[in-house]
């Protein structure tokens, strides 16, 4: 009872996030977007047909109620249909949300995994040339641009300049054969951007935990160290992965994703947010903004739940 | 600290003695020299750009389709026949306009309401820069570069616009956060009991105490704003005038596949080592500056 | 002096490296530990009694921290010259240590009933249930009401003085040999001080312990320790039985703590400069005696020649050019 009377409390005061998001975003994107009456109509409109287009677009309302049903289309999660194909914004996004979970997932979780690895690994050497290889190997990661690493990739694994061993674009989900073909590039790029970051924040938390007392007391009291790295270290480092974890979701779901999508053509959010904000598809913008900043909430929400498991100290309140 | 905070309250207190140690740290730092002279190389560059020096023929058609390396062109020529090194060398004051301006403004901004939000925390004033940390930082960052650019229409510096409303909040966090440490200070408070005024307070006596936190988040914010003008520009959101690395690398798409590597080759590379130079150089900033990462 | 040495420390030397360059802090000492006796290790903040402990079990924080030299003979047997693997089989097991630090010296993400059983599940070879019940037993040992439900809280549910009660039963849970208690009381207030001290001295008794213990308390070595050793910026200038150190101090600075008893009493050492003048830096140290600048009777042999450790009449050691009588 307590976590659930916890996690209503923590949605009610996500509240005023999504109404800021949403504002700002509304604000730019709606109030201060293009006009498309014209682009609508044909040649010559009459007076008549401008104003009720106008009125269809709901142009002529004021501000306040134009925001209120946006708000309500979030609330009911139906944005109405896509201005560019005329598609429900719901399904198009059902249909391209799995996608993109699936194309970035799986690097996603190695990238931090190996992070992990690497950064006990140096943290474990601390000063020693392992350490300092890793450390290195991590700035120059860190330095490479996505956008370099997917098009060296490309040439390198897709196509007769490199090994040509996977399709430069498209996606197919069908059988697991089909998925790895699709993912395997994608996901390689993504570890390898990611990293170098990873394994510089995990090593920074810690080594700021190893030099803790109660890291002392574990190693006086004959503490090997390996259970110490992987037990009582990495225990009490949880909440800055969490953190980290739990933050970078709802970035990586649309702002990783976009870039791979529209590198490799593959059909997901990303994409499709993509595109919208090319072609001022406004209802899938808002669509989109209005979800990410609800995704942005929950994943508040499960940090300080996972804070609460992994440290006592947390409390409820 | 004590000994530090004991001192008179018009001082910035210990902070002779920080900068001194620091550059003396950073002069025996060989990597972080390094750094320090590429990143110079690199605005050597971009300022002979400014002036006229040089790189001034990138856009003429000077060459045939996909020329060779040559004297001539040294890496070759592009899709349409203009210099590829050329238009490298261009676009390098490209990205020192874009990272300059956007981190200037950037740590500008995160300093200012950072230290207000800090020296007023517990305040209304404080929960509103928070709720507008959380608010952009909730927004995805490409969404953000889309609205703004729609709302600014065709302006030219959507692009830099965007980033600055974007990236000031790493900067406000930090800068919010060691205001609050600084604010229980001796100094501090000392200035504050005989009524010197709160905007004196902020500018005289807590900024100047966090400018190393904001030494070192101006090179990383640099590091941020040319990295996403590559990607941005390959998406068509950035650049809209001249040439930048991120142009030069849409423009290798083209090419990529036909077994044309120079614009690809070029771009990155010199993307690529400004970059690593700039990190290297906020590593090293970082060790002098920060006590704790001392040895 | 009668007994054979349970410890014995030969010229242990550690350097720290710091932003001003290397610093020693601990420089070349010397000592030895009897079965069951304790062994009282005194002097002011920062003079190495840390270093010196941590030392013994090799716990010094490397980097910046180096022990360049000496040995450290548990029964003959050189613990800084042992691997790795035997050295941890002997910590807390041979050597317990209670550290200076009770609020932090504890896992906060592990109950301390887990922390007690995985000492004891390492170290004795107990299944979980019979660690639980030693755990069990020993929180009784030292003190902690209501044990049954204790054992399952976290430090951070634990009082100072509790939380210093877990450490002491952790460190006795294996019966050591040598516990090496570093200010096991001085961050806790007065009366749970006394008591603390009182537990550790009881536990020492019945278990026949060696110890050393580390305080600023001149007090505290006056009711409970067998011998001292003062230290002054990294070396022991003075090393004598309790009663004959209190009797007749040979060593200025000892004179100097010595007088100023009466006058702190409660007062901690390190709040109050006793003896005119200050500690030295020990990026800066003078050359010859380290006290020289403090001291009344420095002469200039003092600041020229650094005065060797020389055993006195009654079996102890002062290291001063001139000693009082
Ligand atoms: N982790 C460390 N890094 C650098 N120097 C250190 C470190 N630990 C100890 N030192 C140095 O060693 C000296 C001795 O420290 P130590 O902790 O042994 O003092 P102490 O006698 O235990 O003092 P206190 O009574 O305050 O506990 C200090 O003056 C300090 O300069
Ligand atoms: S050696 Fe000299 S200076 Fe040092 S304590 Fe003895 S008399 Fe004093
Ligand atoms: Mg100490």
């Amino acid at each position: 009872m307590d976590v659930l009377r916890f996690a209503l409390r923590k949605l009610l005061a996500g509240v005023p996030l999504i109404l800021g998001v949403t504002l700002l975003s509304f604000t730019l994107m709606v109030h201060f977007g293009p006009d498309r009456t014209f682009e609508l109509l044909g040649k010559n409109p009459t007076t008549e047909q401008i104003a009720e287009l106008r009125h269809q677009l709901g142009y002529d309302q004021p501000f306040l109620l134009r925001y209120g049903q946006y708000l309500r289309e979030l609330l009911t999660l139906d944005f109405g249909h896509s201005d560019a194909t005329g598609e429900k914004v719901a399904s198009l996004l059902a249909r391209s949300i799995p996608v993109s979970l699936a194309l970035v997932l799986p690097g996603f979780v190695l990238g931090n995994l190996l992070g992990v690895a690497l950064a006990l690994l140096a943290a474990s050497c601390r000063g020693r040339w392992p350490d300092r290889l890793i450390m290195a190997a991590a700035v120059f990661g860190m330095s490479i641009s996505f956008l370099v690493v997917i098009f060296v990739f490309q040439i390198w694994f897709c196509t007769s300049h490199g090994l040509d061993l996977f399709p430069v674009r498209g996606w197919g989900m069908a059988d697991v054969p089909d998925y790895l073909r699709h993912v395997t590039v994608p996901t390689l790029a993504v570890v390898f951007v990611a990293l170098g970051y990873n394994t510089r924040f995990y090593r920074a938390v810690i080594v700021e935990e190893m030099e803790r007392d109660h890291v002392r007391t574990a190693r006086a009291f004959g503490s090997p160290p390996l259970r110490l790295f992987c037990r009582d270290i990495l225990k009490n480092c949880a909440i800055p992965i969490i953190t980290r974890i739990t933050f970078t979701i709802p970035a990586i779901v649309i702002g990783g994703a976009l870039l791979l999508e529209t590198s490799f053509g593959i059909p997901g959010a990303g994409k499709v947010t993509y595109e919208a904000i090319i072609s001022g598809d406004q209802p899938v913008l808002k669509a989109v903004v209005g979800l990410t900043a609800m995704l942005f909430v929950a994943a508040l929400l499960v940090a300080d739940i996972l804070y609460r498991v992994v440290d006592p100290r947390v409390s409820l309140e | 600290m004590s000994r530090s905070a004991a001192r008179d309250a018009g001082d910035s207190p210990g902070h002779d003695t920080l900068w001194r140690l620091a550059a003396h740290k950073l002069l025996r730092d060989r990597a972080g020299l390094l750094a320090l002279a590429v990143v110079g190389i690199y605005l050597l560059a971009a300022i002979g750009v400014w002036l006229g020096w040089w790189a001034q023929e990138w856009a003429l058609i000077t060459g045939s389709k996909w020329g060779p390396v040559s004297a001539e062109h040294w890496f070759g020529t592009n899709i349409i026949g203009q210099d590829i090194f050329q238009r490298g060398i261009y676009s390098t004051a490209t990205a020192f306009q874009v990272g300059l301006l956007v981190a200037v403004l950037a740590v500008a901004i995160g300093a200012l309401l950072g230290a207000v939000a800090g020296f007023l925390a517990g305040g209304w004033v404080d929960e509103v820069v928070l709720w507008l940390l959380g608010v952009i930082d909730a927004v995805p960052f490409y969404l953000m570069v889309a609205a703004i650019a729609f709302a600014l229409a065709d302006y030219p510096y959507s692009m830099h616009v965007a980033m600055v409303s974007t990236f000031w909040t790493g900067t406000a966090r930090l800068v919010r956060g060691e205001v609050i440490k600084l604010r229980g200070l001796e100094f501090v408070e000392a200035a504050r009991a005989i009524g010197v005024p709160g905007v004196t307070i902020i500018f005289r006596h807590v900024l100047p105490n966090t400018f190393h936190i904001l030494l070192v988040k101006f090179t990383l914010v640099f590091v941020d704003a040319i990295k996403s003008e590559v990607v941005l520009s390959f998406l068509g959101l950035g650049v809209k005038e001249g040439m930048s690395w991120g142009l030069m690398l849409s423009e290798s798409t083209l090419e990529f596949l036909a077994g044309q590597f120079n614009n690809l080759i070029v771009a990155s590379s010199l993307l690529f080592g400004l970059v690593f130079a700039f990190n290297m150089l906020a590593d090293a900033l970082q060790d002098a500056l920060d006590p704790r990462r001392a040895a | 002096m009668a007994g054979t040495a349970l410890l014995s420390v030969r010229n242990l030397t550690v350097e720290f490296d710091g932003r001003a360059g290397r610093l020693r802090a601990v420089d070349a000492i010397s000592f030895d530990v009897l079965a069951e006796e304790t062994l009282a290790l005194v002097g002011e903040s920062g003079c190495g009694k840390t270093v010196t402990g941590l030392s013994l079990l090799r716990l010094v924080p490397q980097p910046p921290g180096h022990i360049v030299a000496g040995e450290v003979l548990l029964d003959g047997e050189d613990l800084l010259a042992l691997p790795e693997r035997a050295l941890r089989r002997l910590r807390g097991r041979d050597i317990a240590m209670i550290f200076q630090e009770p609020m932090t010296a504890l896992n906060p993400v592990f109950s301390i009933g887990a922390q007690l059983g995985t000492v004891l599940r390492r170290h004795q070879g107990l299944s979980r249930r019979a660690a639980r019940a030693r755990a069990l037993e020993l929180l009784e040992q030292v003190g902690i009401p209501e044990p049954a439900r204790r054992i399952d809280e976290y430090p951070h549910q634990l009082s100072g003085g509790q939380r210093q009660r877990v450490m002491i039963a952790m460190a006795l849970s294996c019966g050591p040999r040598l516990l090496v208690a570093d200010e096991p009381t001085t961050a806790l207030d007065v009366t749970t001080q006394a008591q603390v001290l009182a537990e550790i001295g009881r536990l020492q008794r019945e278990l026949r312990m060696a110890m050393i213990l580390v305080t600023h308390d001149l007090g505290i070595v006056a009711e409970s320790c067998d011998r001292a050793a003062v230290m002054y910026c990294g070396r022991i200038v003075e090393m004598r039985t309790t009663a004959a150190l209190f009797s007749t101090p040979h060593h200025p600075y000892t004179v100097g703590l010595l007088e100023a008893i009466p006058r702190i009493r409660e007062e901690r050492l390190a709040d109050l400069p006793v003896i005119p003048g200050r500690v030295p830096d020990l990026a800066q140290l003078p050359a010859g005696c380290h006290f020289a600048a403090r001291c009344p009777r420095a002469t200039d042999l003092c600041r020229e020649v650094v005065p060797a450790p020389l055993p006195t009449a009654d079996g102890g050691l002062v290291a001063c050019h001139h000693p009082y009588p």
